[in-house]
């Protein structure tokens, strides 16, 4: 027996190691209702145990070289930006001070909107305090879309927060160690997101295919979505906020095994090959955090001062509306209005008079925009000249909500 | 290629390096492999501790050697990765075991000879990795073979840099 041992220790040796290594994989996967196979959601902890041992080990040189790459780059770039930095600067000063102008127009609208969730019971969640992060590593396999930040449990992380860019999503935290933690990509097979498309407002999962593109799976198919269209999180899925860029239509495709679904290709928002700096979403909140506040105060500081003059630009334009020729003229039939398509061999025809018309019929009762419209042809603005602005504004600052701003529909004056 | 006695070639060529090499050259390898896809992605076809696996199995000639080696190499590559730990684990300690049973039989100082025996130890560990997730374990795994080739053309790419240069490191008598 011994002998036996000793003329094929090797392939002994091969074989218990191979033993081994199958029972550990076998306490990580389990059988799912479904009948298929997946790994536990959390890991075991003697595999986290492992996975910490191995983080410990290789995160210290490897953070030195990315450190090393920074510090090499940073001093050419550094030299770089000091060659623009002044006309930058004075561009940046300008900008801020548009911004605070429209942050402070929009600021009222999202009080209103603030005051009209509080009455019915639905609270928006605002991201109220953040981790800065540096990216320092990857998984080292194209199979497993992870990769490390230099921020871990000391730092108040946990699984399954948000992490994102200034430029959308990236990820969510899936394992956290005491110094670094370990983030999921949006990009990975086995990540899910809650999507929605911003125009079409058409709902999706989003997802990530093996070469690791992303992907919005199981939307119904649809003539309205079109590449170019931006897509934002839904905010259904507890973990990223609602109204945060994920990513541009890029591409549509008809989903290969189940009819009537297609495949919507995303072109990231964030560079998510090149991360260097990110965002852990630590908390969301009901409220601005005070940061945003103190932006808040000075731009309605900045707005109260500047407010004549805008009363004065505002005058001045509805004297121009008043005068110009208008686009629609009650007098003259469909026909022979300005803007009438000759073109169009289908136009559009009114609706055909009902035989015993009562106060419902379409054209019977006085048409409900007629007195409103009547008014607006002498006050075309609103009364409040701080909504004025809001026609230029992109958002409010810093939170979801700054994507689910009014659209501004080009006026046109009804004389 | 020839073909040599197993014992008089284990006994007369086992290559030997000095500690701080079996130390060092594994873990740079496991570092490089977690941080240079950040700069090259997604042109990331490349396997560093499998090429370095290969390396030692093939100049130590000691088939424990390199099935252990391969192990903790694939076990701490797993532990990076947010899949089950020992997938790549198996992978990497058959292509050691084969590697050093190989290094026994053959000439393996022939650039041509590692270059093929690294495209095609890629491909086994490749094969066994699909073989693991998708048949053993049952896991749902999306696969190209396309990148699998490019990753062993790949390695053997790298192979061909790195084993000159770690040829260097050994110790002569």
């Amino acid at each position: 027996m011994e002998s036996f041992f000793i003329r094929y220790r090797n392939l002994v040796v091969l074989l218990v190691i191979l033993v081994v290594q199958i029972a550990g994989l076998a306490v990580q996967v389990r059988r799912t209702a479904g009948g298929s196979s997946t790994l536990y959601a959390n890991d075991p902890s003697e595999v986290r145990l492992i996975r910490l041992w191995v983080s410990s080990i290789i995160s210290p040189p490897e953070r030195m070289i990315h450190a090393a790459k920074l510090g090499v780059v940073g001093m050419w770039t550094n030299y770089l930006d000091l060659l623009s930095v002044r006309r930058q600067n004075q561009d940046l000063e300008r900008t801020i001070g548009r911004m605070r102008l429209e942050q402070a127009a929009l600021l009222e609208d999202a009080r209103e909107g603030q005051r009209l969730q509080a009455l019915l019971g639905f609270q928006q969640k605002y991201i109220y305090t953040t981790v800065a992060a540096q990216a320092y590593g990857s998984s080292g396999s194209d199979r497993s879309h992870v990769f490390y930040i230099d921020k871990g449990a000391n730092d108040g992380l946990k699984p399954d927060m948000a992490v994102i860019t200034a430029d959308g999503i990236v990820g969510k935290v899936r394992d956290v160690f005491p110094h670094s933690a370990q983030v999921l990509a949006v990009n990975d097979p086995t990540s899910g997101a809650g999507v929605i498309l911003e125009t079409t407002r058409i709902r999706g999962i989003l997802k990530g295919d093996a070469s690791g593109r992303l992907e919005v799976v199981g939307v119904a198919s649809d003539q309205r979505i079109k590449p170019g269209e931006n897509v934002l999180t839904a905010g259904g899925d507890m973990i990223f906020p609602r109204g945060l860029p994920v990513g541009v239509v890029e591409k549509v495709l008809r989903d290969p095994d189940r009819d009537g679904l297609v495949d919507i290709l995303l072109t990231p928002a964030a560079h998510l090959n090149r991360l260097d700096e990110v965002l852990v979403i630590a908390s969301t909140e009901p409220r601005f955090p005070p940061d945003q506040q103190r932006d808040l105060a000075a731009s309605d500081t900045l707005q109260s001062a500047v407010s004549p003059a805008i009363r004065d630009q505002v005058k001045a334009s509805e004297i121009m509306a008043e005068k110009l020729p208008g686009l629609i003229d009650p007098n003259l039939p469909p026909d022979q209005q300005p803007l009438h398509d000759s073109s169009n061999p289908n136009p559009a025809t009114p609706p055909q008079q009902p035989l015993h018309p009562d106060e419902f019929s379409p054209g019977a009762a006085a048409p409900a925009g007629s007195a409103p419209r009547a008014e607006s042809t002498q006050k075309p603005r609103p009364k409040n000249p701080s909504a004025a602005p809001a026609a230029t504004g992109s958002g409010v600052p810093a939170q979801p909500a700054a994507n689910s701003a009014p659209q501004v529909t080009p006026r046109r004056n009804p004389e | 290629m020839p073909l040599l006695g197993a014992d008089s070639r284990r006994d007369m060529e086992i290559h030997r390096y000095p500690l701080l090499v079996y130390a060092l050259v594994p873990l740079a390898s496991l570092v490089l492999q977690a941080w240079l896809p950040r700069v090259t992605s997604p042109y990331d076809w490349f396997d560093l501790p499998l090429v370095v696996t290969v390396y030692f199995a093939l100049g130590r000639r000691n088939p424990i050697q390199g099935t252990i080696m391969g192990a903790v190499m694939g076990l701490c590559e797993d532990a990076l990765t947010h899949h089950a730990i020992g997938i790549n684990g198996i992978a990497k300690t058959l292509v050691g075991f084969l590697a050093a049973s190989v290094g026994i039989r053959i000439e393996v100082e022939n650039q041509v000879i590692r270059l093929l025996l690294n495209f095609l130890l890629s491909l086994l560990a490749s094969a066994v990795y699909l073989f693991v997730s998708r048949f053993l374990l049952g896991l749902a795994l999306e696969w190209s073979w396309l990148t699998e080739l490019l990753r062993a053309v790949g390695n053997s790419l790298i192979a061909l840099v790195l084993f000159p240069a770690l040829d260097r490191l050994q110790t002569r008598d």
